[in-house]
């Protein structure tokens, strides 16, 4: 029997009853959507995670106090006195030169001012290898140098928004505007001088982020505490005012190893040194990139996993809905199941029949459901949902996949009991 | 061409013991043969049909089809078989409702794999043989009775078979038309087909060359 005969007699059967494989179609329908969001929400994931260690390079680590600790006893807490400091970061660097990055952060929020421009925001104090966290910005001017940092220079950085090359709509109800950003895209900074804290700043540089479809920072997720505007961290320290999570030291000391291999290694060096220079009375972790990432998306990947047993469960049903249909129309066919075997047919033909039939029942409520889910998904991605905006053109395709896939499995046990029919009896039923 | 020794069938029933439909039949039915197996109802008539078809296997003896013992045949090699060297006729025509007579008499080629146009085009000239030319398109519930067991003869004709059964085939026909089906199968015969026709009705039993009486589960000698 050739496949585009089996594929045109279960057409004619689909069709002729109408009700039957409308509600068949309608519950495979409602798997593949929720196959296709769960899809698109693991693809986005594991984009983000990948386009993050991109950025960030896969050697990278944190180290930084440990926040909270109520855990810890009293005696702890007594006993911690200290804290990170600009100069554990100079130690790390000096003991161990082959490492790629060092690069202490300490972020104030500070009070800015610029003619008509009055505002809060987020200055973050950097050394020169800040440059090496994932540098993505087109600069005009010029960046830190070693030169602003010896010297206590009162200069400052602008980090320029990138802007969005096809604005969202979601954006233009919902986007909040950034009275600074706002300020100076309309005003060159350039040159200028600006008001942080009680002091005068020079704008030597501006770094322009690339437009946020191009920005693997966007994806990170957007964040109140990411800075506007770099100082070097020795001026900082010494002159900026501003409330910061850490009175003394620095916030954190972002590490890369420049290669994942070597990243445990460094972990247990760096560690061993700072405790030292402490003499033992700090309270700090350090964690690696891959901690951080899972971190931030152990929230998703909850979703992920809520959405997938939906989904797998909605399969289920449709596939339990499918085989009921498989079974009913055999009772339906006995007769005709006899008369095929009569003829000739073997039993592999008729098993091949009713699973194609079923395959078939699959793929037009696979094809149903991918209208209704792409409708949607457009729908979430239009109001702001950035994991909906990753939707992948495989993925419809391998949802009607899993749908075929599903109509051939519940299939089988149909389609075999069909085809252990006894001829004779099969004719002769009515 | 098909030889039966001992043949023996029985079915099992709920209850008690088996019925033995067949009680040892011996058979010879030579090339280009027009046999008639007459008897009661119950006697075992059907049952030898569907043995002499394939369509069932005995429990005993041994059936020699064009000199091969398909007597141990598997289901597929069955299957085969009466796909491409026997053809059935029916007494309630089963043909497929909702095929048009030209797709029920494809579908005997399509499970051969024979190309759907070369099957169409075998199809038509077979309907038009019938006498069924114009009625191509029409479904079996279109169709007059008469027209339908034409169709399922040009269906049973399809692969070019070398042996044509007939259970009953003017059983559910008017006289008239039942005669009409009667002189198609004769002039089958009369080109070379080997016929088995199963049937109670001693009139047309005439027209066959041999006829064969079966009761309960023998052949009357």
């Amino acid at each position: 029997m050739r496949f585009s005969e089996a594929v045109r007699t279960g057409t004619m059967e689909i069709f002729s009853h109408k009700m039957r494989s409308f509600l068949t179609f309608f519950s495979i329908s409602i798997g593949v959507i929720s196959i296709m969001y769960s899809l698109t929400l693991i693809y986005a994931m594991s984009s983000r995670a990948k386009k993050a260690l991109e950025v960030a390079g896969p050697g990278r680590m944190t180290v930084a106090m440990k926040r909270g600790g109520n855990s810890e006893s009293a005696m702890d807490a007594k006993e911690a006195k200290s804290v990170i400091t600009l100069e554990d970061a100079m130690a790390v660097r000096k003991q161990f030169p082959e490492l790629f990055m060092v690069s202490p952060g300490l972020k104030k929020w500070v009070e800015i001012s610029h003619g008509a421009l009055n505002d809060e925001k987020v200055a973050e104090g950097i050394t020169t290898e800040w440059k090496r966290r994932g540098w993505v910005y087109k600069v005009k001017g010029r960046f830190l140098n070693q030169h602003d940092l010896d010297t206590y220079a009162r200069v400052c950085v602008i980090i320029e928004d990138g802007g969005w090359m096809k604005k969202p709509k979601w954006y233009k109800f919902y986007g909040w505007q950034d009275k600074f950003q706002e300020y100076i895209k309309h005003n060159d900074m350039l040159g200028q001088t600006i008001r942080l804290g009680n002091n005068l700043y020079t704008v030597v540089g501006i770094l322009r982020e690339p437009p946020a479809e191009k920005n693997p920072k966007y994806f990170m997720g957007v964040s109140n505490w990411d800075p506007s505007i770099l100082v070097p961290i020795t001026t900082s320290q010494r002159f900026l005012n501003g409330w910061a999570w850490s009175s003394g030291g620095v916030d954190d000391i972002t590490v890369d190893t420049g290669k994942e291999a070597t990243i445990n290694a460094y972990k247990t060096r760096i560690d061993k040194l700072i405790k030292a220079r402490h003499g033992g009375r700090i309270r700090f972790e350090i964690k690696d990139y891959r901690e951080i990432i899972k971190e931030r998306l152990a929230d998703k990947q909850r979703d992920m996993y809520t959405v997938l047993i939906i989904g797998a469960i909605a399969i289920l049903a449709g596939g339990i809905g499918i085989m009921n249909v498989t079974l009913a129309t055999i009772y339906s066919r006995i007769k005709e199941i006899g008369i095929r075997r009569a003829i000739g047919a073997t039993r592999g033909d008729i098993m091949g029949q009713f699973i194609i039939e079923a395959m078939l029942i699959g793929f037009f409520g696979g094809v149903a459901g991918i209208l209704l889910g792409m409708a949607g998904i457009q729908y979430l991605a239009s109001k702001g949902d950035t994991d909906m905006m990753l939707l992948q053109w495989w993925m419809p395709f391998a949802a009607i996949g899993v749908a075929v896939v599903t109509g051939f499995l519940a299939s089988l046990y149909p389609a075999y009991q069909a085809s252990k029919l006894d001829p004779v009896e099969a004719l002769r039923y009515e | 061409m098909i030889k039966c020794e001992n043949l023996e069938k029985t079915y099992q029933l709920k209850r008690g013991h088996g019925f033995q439909a067949l009680k040892g039949i011996h058979l010879n039915i030579g090339h280009g043969e027009f046999a008639a197996i007459t008897g009661p109802s119950g006697c075992g008539k059907s049952t030898l049909l569907n043995i002499l078809g394939l369509l069932d296997n005995p429990d005993g003896g041994r059936y020699h089809f064009e000199e091969r013992d398909v007597s141990s045949f598997g289901d597929h090699e069955r299957s085969r078989l009466r796909l491409e060297a026997v053809g059935f006729v029916f007494q309630s025509f089963n043909l497929l409702p909702r095929f048009s007579s030209l797709d029920n008499v494809c579908l005997p080629m399509l499970y051969l794999g024979v190309d759907k146009e070369e099957a169409g085009e075998r199809a038509r000239a077979l309907l038009e043989k019938v006498g069924l030319k114009g009625k191509e398109e029409n479904t079996p519930l279109e169709l007059s009775g008469g027209e339908r067991q034409r169709v399922g003869i040009a269906r049973a004709l399809a692969n070019g078979p070398r042996l044509l059964l007939a259970d009953e085939p003017t059983g559910n026909l008017d006289s008239r038309t039942g005669l009409e089906v009667m002189d198609l199968l004769r002039g089958l015969n009369a080109a070379g087909l080997t016929i088995i026709m199963v049937t109670h009705d001693q009139s047309l039993a005439k027209a066959a060359s041999r006829v064969i009486k079966v009761r309960d589960g023998r052949i009357e000698p």
